[in-house]
């Protein structure tokens, strides 16, 4: 286990550097001067040739481009990804001051999917071949199709446009703060639902179709047709020996979905308004704002390599299949 | 299993023909758009937002044009990029899952890094940053789907590669001298195109839906060029009570999105000896 933690580990500092250096190349890429890549054309113009070269000498921009990336490089390790453009706030103020509303919507909207989609799916593994499964399995083929921005777009034109029972976008209502706190925390769930609905479908599709896999690959194998052959029921079969073998690959799928989850959130809360970090990504492209971009991108395939890092240690802990198997390759 | 069979089994899905027949039927479509009469990106304020009727079959957007022109168009655009997207993200995938299954070892292992980094980012991000950051066209889009989705196929193609490099043509090639480059492009990788027509399926669902999404934010096909997503954005600010700006273009989205998945998983399907 000790081996597999540390080359586990080991890996993910390779990847960070790989990570850093995908992003750092990626800006140099851009024609043009990073300064006027950071305040505009315009901008550089008003600046006086002294100015320039002393804010060129800050920046580091007058050594080699490997010097340049080792100083980059020291700034996502602690984190610091330099000032927004928009309001000259840190940009790790300000995804730090996002992030929890982006948490709280996805942690819901994956947790109802993951609730209702893996019985789902693994009930359906259990009635293979039967129509009530074909039906279920082309169902989920086409909610995995829908586009998620058409969905929101019918949610609130039936939910929130012709019934009038739900809000139409944002997080809290105009009068939330003259709400008392039932109230509040009312208002707050109302708002919750048509961005949770659309983020959710999705995810409930794959967690129905990854467990029904999943479910489905070891009841082929030996040792469930071993139990049978020994006469324990088909429940007992089902529950004692095949489900635990077939729930243990979710972990790593949690691990999976969240540079998905991030990507979807871009669409999600763009368009319900919801002020979290996928809005201001979009923001930022918008307004070209390269520092929160950049801080942004780096950061959430942080947060992804982190996942993932613990999706794969604990998969090692409940499978020792894992860890073993990598040891002796 | 040879073509014929795989074909045979394919066909045993009446919703995968159907869907192969509908792909073919939207391409069609995207290849004649530009023979349509009425201009696409002709504006008429004096009839904005109509609903659909004789002279205009869907209606109008919010400046007078013809939303049914405009879906033909978007058939075209749609397309174009799900088609090159994927042929890039395949023949970079191919290239990679090539390598790292043939040769193994420290390739492999460099691979399997580079795969693991381009993961990590969400998916969304890197597009929209990519086609930020230089000039957004339909060209920027679809190298920057194309940059950040091969990962897919490269891990399907260096699977394959695994399971037929030591295969007896393989074998019998390199004795006959054949140079790497030569057994690679000519003898292994026609013989992994299976698993790459299953990624290259989802593939084009995939970036369809991609590339609408990020026309439906305004950051994909530069405007007035019509996509599907694009009339989907004019129908967010016309929500009340626009409702063909809403329903027609988010049904050709799915429906085509959904087709391509369909024929990868039965694609997939055909060609595991096991289902079934």
């Amino acid at each position: 286990m000790g081996s597999y933690l540390l080359r586990r580990i080991l890996y993910a500092g390779l990847t960070f550097l790989g990570i850093t250096l995908a992003t750092f190349t990626l800006i140099h890429i851009v024609p043009g001067d990073p300064i006027s890549f950071l305040i505009g054309h315009a901008g550089v113009a008003t600046i006086p040739p002294a100015t320039l070269e002393a804010i060129r000498h800050d920046f580091h921009l007058d050594e080699p481009l490997p010097v340049q990336y080792l100083w980059w490089l020291r700034g996502a390790i602690t984190l610091d990804f330099g000032r927004s453009i928009v309001d000259r706030r840190s940009v790790t103020d300000r995804i730090l001051e996002k992030l929890p509303r982006t948490l709280q919507l996805n942690a819901i909207a994956v947790l109802l999917a993951a609730l209702l989609g893996i019985p789902i799916g693994l009930w359906s593994a259990t009635r293979s071949g039967r129509p009530v499964e074909r039906a279920s399995a082309v169902l989920f083929f086409l909610l995995y199709s829908l586009p998620s921005f058409w969905v929101a777009l019918l949610l609130m034109e039936f939910l929130s446009v012709r019934l009038g029972i739900l809000p139409l976008i944002g997080m809290t209502s105009d009068n939330y703060l003259e709400l008392d706190t039932a109230g509040r925390i009312a208002d707050r769930l109302r708002h919750l639902v048509l961005p949770v609905l659309t983020l959710m479908y999705a995810q409930l599709a794959i967690f129905a179709r990854f467990s029904k896999s999943a479910l489905t690959e070891v009841i082929r194998q030996d040792f469930i047709t071993t139990a049978r052959a020994k006469g324990a029921g088909e429940g007992a079969v089902l529950w004692h020996h095949a489900l635990r073998n077939a729930l243990i690959p979710l972990i790593t799928l949690f691990g999976l979905t969240i540079p998905y989850l991030i990507s979807g959130s871009v669409i999600v809360e763009t368009i319900f308004q919801w002020d979290g970090i996928g809005l201001l990504y979009y923001d930022s492209i918008l307004s070209r704002d390269y520092p929160t971009v950049m801080g942004l991108t780096v950061a959430t395939a942080l947060f992804t390599l982190v996942a993932s890092v613990i999706s794969d240690v604990l998969y090692a802990f409940a499978d020792p299949r894992v860890r073993l198997g990598e040891a002796a390759t | 299993m040879n073509r014929p069979e795989i074909w045979k089994r394919y066909r045993r899905s009446r919703l995968a023909t159907f869907a192969l027949f509908y792909v073919a039927f939207m391409t069609l479509i995207a290849l004649l758009s530009p023979l349509f009469p009425i201009d696409p990106d002709a504006i008429d304020l004096r009839s904005r937002l109509l609903p659909p009727h004789e002279g205009h079959l869907l209606g109008t957007d919010d400046l007078g044009r013809d939303v049914f022109a405009r879906m033909l168009h978007g058939a075209r655009v749609s397309l174009t990029v799900g088609f090159f997207a994927t042929l890039i993200s395949v023949v970079i995938g191919s290239f990679f899952g090539a390598i790292a299954g043939y040769y193994g070892g420290a390739a492999d292992w460099i691979v399997s890094r580079i795969i693991e980094v381009v993961l990590c980012f969400p998916f969304l991000f890197l597009v929209l940053g990519i086609v930020a950051l230089f000039r957004p066209s339909l060209y920027t889009l679809m190298i920057a789907l194309g940059l950040t989705t091969w990962t897919n196929e490269a891990r399907y193609v260096r699977a394959e590669f695994l399971r037929i490099r030591e295969a007896e043509f393989a074998q019998a090639a390199r004795a006959s001298g054949a140079r790497d480059a030569r057994i690679i492009f000519r003898h292994l990788l026609p013989n992994a195109i299976a698993p790459v027509l299953v990624s290259a399926s989802f593939g084009v669902a995939f970036a369809i839906l991609t590339e609408s999404a990020l026309s439906f934010l305004g950051l994909g096909v530069p405007l007035p060029t019509a996509s599907w997503g694009s009339i989907l954005s004019t129908a967010r600010e016309n929500i009340n009570y626009a409702w063909w700006l809403v329903l027609f273009p988010g049904l050709a989205i799915f429906t085509t999105v959904a087709a391509f998945n369909v024929i990868g998983e039965r694609v997939r399907d055909a060609l595991d000896p096991r289902s079934e």
